[in-house]
């Protein structure tokens, strides 16, 4: 296997002259928000703040799935662990976020059968195993993950699997754009728009957005390379004072996205008003089963409504993923808040801003 | 130690195993031996050093591309001696098994273990066995002890890095985890990628025999290249700096790494060691390890410095800068 469009992307001349020219155009002070958790582990791994001009800064949004997971939701997972007969599947990065009283993690310590997949075939196929037990699976995800899931409750239906279900706490991107513009105190000077996401979705996605708020915003890849792109294109739009919503990583993101795969996620799931940890109620911004999917429904299978819990005291997830704080402005980061003893799930998941600071600088 | 029940985090090598080691293990068998925290003890015996290693194998799956459970528990505690700077010896073998598992099986294991010992001219001289209940072991759990002659004028440790100090690898990193992993049931990758399991043990000879003063000897196994690199900086007490455009990564294995979200310098090694040598002697002792069998790909990935001591830095290719730190548990698969 030789996995193409890495080492271009990673040519340090080619770089070099990127970050020469930032430098160059460079004169305002920026704040540039990296809505992706996956560009948030990038900017570190390739040392990208340490080669750009100091005055431009960038801030981890809230595109990390697990950290933006509401409390109650997490709870509601460590809940399914416990009844009898179930088997709770879950992607890796959830097994150790805390819920209020417990991690799926410490629920498998204690006799519990949680497995972590690497996909929701993974789950349907432990469905179809293990006939006399119930598999719950956490539906986390964006628009990159989601269309997957929707697959996977097609499948359910086709193979008449009723021993099968998910608890959707599956987000939408854009929606959440506009919620932080809408919020308080926020100051973003343009946005690095998700690559994975936007595949799906389409540059138009977040056409109504951008017109809006007239905000500098650019599509990036995940390459270093891509994502130098994507800071020279935002420092130039803001030198210029044109803003635009520009693709910066047209060799996987089209105007209208992957028109299939919306199809999909529109038959199975409908948009529903969502609760973001930290930020709170977003209207329209996440995805349910539509009726006649809600056989797959384990919140109704189960009947299983958790009650809204605060967040734990001191936490400032909420305000690290709205870009009002970095993470060492938080009175735990490093404190009582490590990735070995975490409070609250930005230090969790390895793409979560405050596990990154926390392991990269 | 803070938790109260021991979770799978304890066992992967990285900050939360060093936790539970100085925290919970450490005071209570106290000791100037133990408190070195090498691969292995080094023991003074009426005159004589010796070193001592042991290892417990509980590799899921038993066999993987390019090997089983049998010739890792061999290899592992050949390396662990090795890098003590000794010529291992003997080796003891306890095996704990399933009820259940197929003969065949438990026979091909020990083909390979038999085999393993051979190529790295060490002896298997005692061993015990057990059988537990179906359920109450997964198929075959492995320990290895062994124990190896130092010569006296040798002395690696984890502690003797000194700033200028080159660092050697002897080949391409994270294959073995790869292989395993990519072997995983729900992961099927086509993929030719082995475990790099092997003996360094005459790797190792060959480099302390020669007048290259090697200070440090490493195999960067569970927690990878990253964790190893931190254990050496904060038992020397030095910065260590390496390039990322040296390290050595096989194309497959960088493939893997990059659609799970894996960073190849925290995944696991089985047949390959770090040296850190002054730099008048660097490019003799690399070039001695290029002749050994396992050592072709070896290269230089970095050096030691006075500054920053116990932190790990990688230069990166595009030209920035960013810290290397121990690993902090497990690492899971990413989810988008």
């Amino acid at each position: 296997m030789v996995l193409k469009y890495i080492e271009e992307y990673r040519d340090g001349d080619l770089a070099r002259a990127i970050v020469k020219k930032i430098h160059a155009v460079s004169k305002k002070k920026l704040r540039l928000m990296e809505v992706c958790g996956t560009h948030t582990m990038s900017i570190f791994r390739h040392g990208i703040r340490s080669v750009l001009p100091v005055g431009i800064t960038l801030l981890s949004g809230p595109g990390c799935p697990v950290c933006v997971t509401a409390q109650k939701d997490i709870d509601a997972f460590v809940e399914f662990a416990r009844v009898k007969n179930v088997i709770v599947t879950t992607f890796g990065d959830l097994i150790k976020v805390p819920g209020s009283s417990s991690t799926l993690g410490k629920e498998k310590a204690d006799g519990a059968d949680v497995r972590i997949v690497y996909s929701i075939f993974d789950a349907i196929n432990i469905a179809r195993e293990n006939k006399d037990k119930e598999v719950v699976f956490c539906a986390v995800g964006f628009e990159t993950t989601i269309p997957t899931i929707a697959a996977g409750i097609l499948m359910g239906v086709q193979g008449k699997i009723d021993n099968f279900s998910i608890y959707s706490a599956n987000k939408l991107t854009p929606p959440a754009l506009a919620a932080l513009m809408e919020t308080d105190g926020v100051k973003i000077d343009g946005f690095i728009l998700p690559g994975h996401v936007s595949v799906i979705t389409g540059t138009n996605a977040y056409r109504d957005t951008f017109e809006k708020y007239n905000i500098p915003s650019v599509i990036a890849g995940f390459e270093p390379i891509d994502i130098l792109q994507a800071v020279l294109l935002l420092v130039q739009q803001n030198e210029a004072g044109k803003p635009a919503l520009e693709n910066a990583y047209p060799r996987a993101v089209s105007d209208n996205g992957n028109v299939k795969a919306k199809q999909i996620m529109n038959q199975v799931f409908q948009v529903c008003d969502a609760s973001w940890r930290g930020i709170g109620e977003i209207a329209s911004s996440g995805m349910s089963l539509k009726k006649e999917y809600q056989k797959f429904d384990a919140a109704i299978k189960f009947d299983m409504d958790m009650p809204d819990v605060p967040e734990p005291k001191g936490c400032a997830c909420g305000q690290i993923l709205l870009g009002l704080k970095t993470p060492e402005e938080c009175a735990l980061y490093k404190k009582k808040c490590t990735p070995m003893t975490p409070v609250g799930p930005c230090m969790v998941s390895s793409e979560g801003s405050c596990a990154a600071f926390y392991r990269y600088s | 130690m803070t938790e109260e029940k021991v979770l799978l985090d304890h066992g992967s090598g990285g900050k939360v195993s060093h936790v539970m080691f100085s925290e919970l293990i450490l005071p209570l068998f106290e000791n100037p031996e133990l408190s070195k925290q090498d691969d292995g003890a080094t023991l003074d015996v009426e005159g004589t050093k010796l070193a001592f290693s042991t290892d417990s194998y509980v590799i899921d799956p038993v066999f993987f591309p390019g090997g089983n459970i049998g010739d890792l528990a061999v290899n592992g505690t050949v390396n662990d001696i090795s890098m003590c700077g000794a010529n291992p010896m003997f080796i003891s073998v306890g095996l704990i098994l399933e009820e259940g598992l197929p003969v065949k099986d438990l026979r091909t294991i020990l083909e390979s273990m038999a085999s393993a010992a051979r190529k790295a001219g060490v002896k298997i001289v005692t061993g015990d066995t057990k059988v537990v209940p179906k359920g109450k072991a997964d198929k075959i759990f492995i320990n290895t002890s062994g124990i190896g002659v130092i010569p006296s004028h040798i002395n690696v440790s984890g502690s003797n890095a000194e700033p200028g100090d080159k660092i050697i690898i002897s080949g391409t990193i994270a294959d073995h985890g790869i292989a395993v992993l990519s072997s995983r049931e729900g992961l099927k990758f086509e993929s030719e990628i082995k475990t790099d399991s092997a003996p360094l043990n005459r790797m190792v000879q060959s480099i302390i025999q020669s007048d290259c003063d090697i200070h440090v000897l490493r195999d960067p196994t569970r927690g990878g290249l990253g964790t190893t690199l931190n254990e050496i900086a904060s038992q020397s007490k030095v910065g260590i700096k390496i390039d990322e455009q040296s390290l050595p990564i096989r194309g497959a294995v960088q493939g893997i790494c990059e659609l799970l979200g894996f960073d190849p310098l925290y995944i696991a090694n089985e047949g390959k060691l770090i040296a850190f040598v002054p730099e008048k002697y660097a490019d003799k002792a690399l070039e001695l390890i290029q002749q050994d069998e396992f050592g072709k790909d070896a290269v230089i990935i970095g050096e030691v410095t006075k500054e920053a001591p116990g932190k790990v830095f990688l230069k990166t290719r595009i030209g920035g800068l960013r810290i290397i730190d121990m690993l902090t548990g497990e690492q899971l698969p990413r989810i988008c």
